[in-house]
């Protein structure tokens, strides 16, 4: 659905690159995230898919398009949703999505049902400019399911929402995606990524440094740890050991033969965790 | 495209009705109209008075009427009292078998003009049938301080239809949906397109509107939209520039009253300078807009004439594009 190679992008036509040699394979069907701290490169890369920043340097195929000839009918077929909300604040939500309707060459679903479905049912003949941001974003986030897309670009789509609102757009992109719709995300948060993707890649400083799913990094990178708390000497104690090191594996035994126990958990190590690991940084 | 261009148009006429100073421009080209109407006479009013004596050959008078509006006095002194009252009015008295003309002094010419013409004809015993299209047209010569206002009430109509263009691009800009735009299959062309129209049609609008209210109603409309359109194209580029380079509102119409300068300037230039002055004003689309238009608003126009000042506008308007171009396209991206 979405093959980029080698790509590099600045945006002073410089050699301080916002993205550089970045290649990757999206597959039909699969939700493919990007992680990155802000700043990464993330926005940028997607805009260049999505024919908004003009490619430079590399090969980008986008749903079957050479995206350095652009081809106004691609955007028939993909739907792209801002990180920052961007909607007509002087119409109304409903006029907002029936105006973009009127812009797309194929059939385009019902303002009504988006809005039902994002949430803001009884809320379509209001001003956008009314909306609070979470709204706006919402009605971003309707507008770019309009056109029934087959390639979905999601900017941060759950960032700045509440729980609430947020889990009931990751179950939306779940929905959608389970009716084939092929997803690409970009996130900073380790938990839309965990939760939604099929396949991520770590991004910093506009460089790719791993792809891979969340299950085989998790297999791969994070260790698995034993957290116990205990009494000793009348005191509660708390202390983690690794269930690979065998050191650590025989003191485990002692303390379940010697000592009382209070607590005892398994912990994964968190996406974050192994970005750390892998990237030598965080995600903020 | 079509589709999508009127989608475009439709929706920033939605927005414009809605934002307090853009239907304010939408409705000042009739607020003029109704101005120019209000404080200049109209065209029926400078057909002449003229004061007879009652006493005068019936015949003589019955002539008289068949041209102008007659009121008949008793004796030469109530004529010229009242001939020296404010109003344009203009005493014809017998003497002998011919009559002289009886004046205050402070009438427009084509109004002395006109009463020496039907008195001639009297003479020459010229009846109504016998005149030709001439001397009524001269009996409805339209007083030139309209023709004037009409005129530039068109082109500073041409120059709103800009303000409108970059006020709805700062929207686009203040609620960033160009991008929104982008990715959908709407050509950077057909959005140009979309949003010009307004910049076009209102002047359209405000033309016909203003040409009827103002009494012009009988002049070649064709001619004048054909003016009018080559002229708001000019305004259109400035439109768009403006609507890029600013970001809020009262930017936008700081640089566009720029274009009132020219405006200002070509319409002096044609009815105050003389005609070695004439040249330097050349360049500027408003001065060939000005003439087209007084052209047509007093029927003397033919279609050379206004094809090719039409012409000269837009070689103009296309020279500022050139110019101003990729600006646009970079501010579109
Ligand atoms: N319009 C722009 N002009 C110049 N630099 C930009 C622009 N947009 C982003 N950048 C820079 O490019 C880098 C990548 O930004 P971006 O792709 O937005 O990151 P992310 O989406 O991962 O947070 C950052 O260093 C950012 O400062
Ligand atoms: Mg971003």
């Amino acid at each position: 659905m979405i093959t980029v190679q080698n790509l590099y992008h600045s945006y002073n036509k410089d050699d301080r690159y916002a993205v550089k040699n970045v290649s990757f394979e999206v597959q039909k069907g699969e939700i493919f995230g990007f992680l990155g701290p802000s700043g990464a490169g993330k926005s940028t890369t997607q805009g260049i898919l999505t024919g908004l920043l003009q490619l430079q340097q590399g090969e980008v195929s986008v749903a079957g398009y050479d995206v350095k000839r652009s081809s106004p009918e691609m955007f028939n077929k993909i739907g792209m949703s801002f990180e920052q909300s961007n909607v007509y604040s002087k119409l109304t939500a409903k006029e907002n999505l029936q105006f973009y309707r009127k812009l797309f060459d194929v059939e385009t679903r019902e303002p009504k049902e988006l809005l039902k479905l994002v949430g803001l049912e009884g809320k379509g003949d209001i001003q956008a400019g009314e909306f609070s941001k979470g709204m706006k974003h919402r009605l971003t986030f309707a507008r770019s399911m309009l056109n029934n897309p087959e390639l979905w670009f999601l900017d941060e789509p759950t960032t700045g929402l509440d729980p609430a609102i947020a889990a009931e757009i990751k179950d939306i992109i779940k929905r959608d995606n389970k009716k084939g719709v092929t997803v690409f995300l970009t996130t900073h948060n380790m938990f839309i990524a965990e939760e939604l993707c099929d396949r991520v890649a770590f991004i910093i400083d506009g460089e790719i440094k791993l792809i891979d799913s969340p299950r085989n990094l998790k297999l791969q990178y994070g260790e698995k740890l034993v957290e116990v708390e205990y009494i000793e000497n009348g005191k509660s104690v708390r202390e983690k050991f690794s269930t690979v090191l065998d050191k650590d594996k025989k003191r485990l035994q002692d303390i379940i033969g010697n000592y009382e126990i209070q607590t005892m958990h398994t912990k994964e190590a968190t996406l974050e965790e192994i970005f750390i690991k892998v990237t030598g940084r965080g995600l903020v | 495209m079509l589709k999508r261009i009127w989608a475009i148009f439709t929706r920033d006429v939605k927005v414009s009705m809605r934002t307090f100073i853009s239907l304010y421009i939408l409705v000042v080209p009739l607020i003029l109209a109704f101005a120019i109407n209000l404080f200049t006479p109209g065209i029926n009013d400078t057909t002449i008075n003229l004061a007879l004596l009652e006493a005068d050959n019936p015949e003589q008078i019955a002539y008289f009427k068949s041209f102008a509006k007659v009121e008949l006095f008793k004796d030469v002194e109530s004529v010229q009292k009242r001939v020296e009252a404010r109003d344009n009015i203009v005493g014809i008295l017998p003497e002998g078998d011919k009559h002289y003309i009886m004046i205050q002094g402070n009438e427009p010419e084509g109004v002395i003009d006109y009463a020496k013409l039907i008195n001639s004809l009297n003479e020459l015993d010229i009846q109504v049938e016998d005149t030709n299209a001439e001397i009524i047209e001269f009996g409805k010569t339209v007083p030139p301080l309209k023709r004037t206002l009409v005129n530039g009430v068109l082109l500073l109509i041409s120059i709103l239809g800009g303000m409108l263009i970059a006020f709805n691009i700062v929207e686009e800009k203040a609620d960033r949906t160009i991008r929104s735009i982008n990715v959908t299959p709407t050509t950077r062309n057909t959005f140009i397109l979309g949003k010009s129209l307004l910049g076009l049609v209102l002047p359209i609008f405000g033309t016909i509107a203003t040409v009827f209210i103002c009494g012009f109603g009988d002049v070649n409309l064709l001619q004048i939209l054909l003016i009018v359109s080559a002229a708001s194209l000019l305004s259109l580029l400035v439109g768009f520039i403006q609507g890029l380079s600013s970001d809020d509102i009262i930017s936008a119409v700081s640089i566009i009253k720029l274009l009132f300068l020219p405006l200002f300037a070509s319409v002096l230039a044609i009815e105050l300078l003389s005609a070695k002055w004439q040249k330097f004003f050349y360049w500027s689309p408003f001065y060939w807009a000005y003439k087209g238009n007084n052209a047509v608003l007093s029927q003397t126009s033919t279609w050379q004439q206004i094809l090719s000042y039409t012409g000269i506008v837009i070689v103009l308007c296309g020279i500022v594009y050139l110019i101003a171009a990729p600006r646009i396209r970079k501010g579109l991206e």
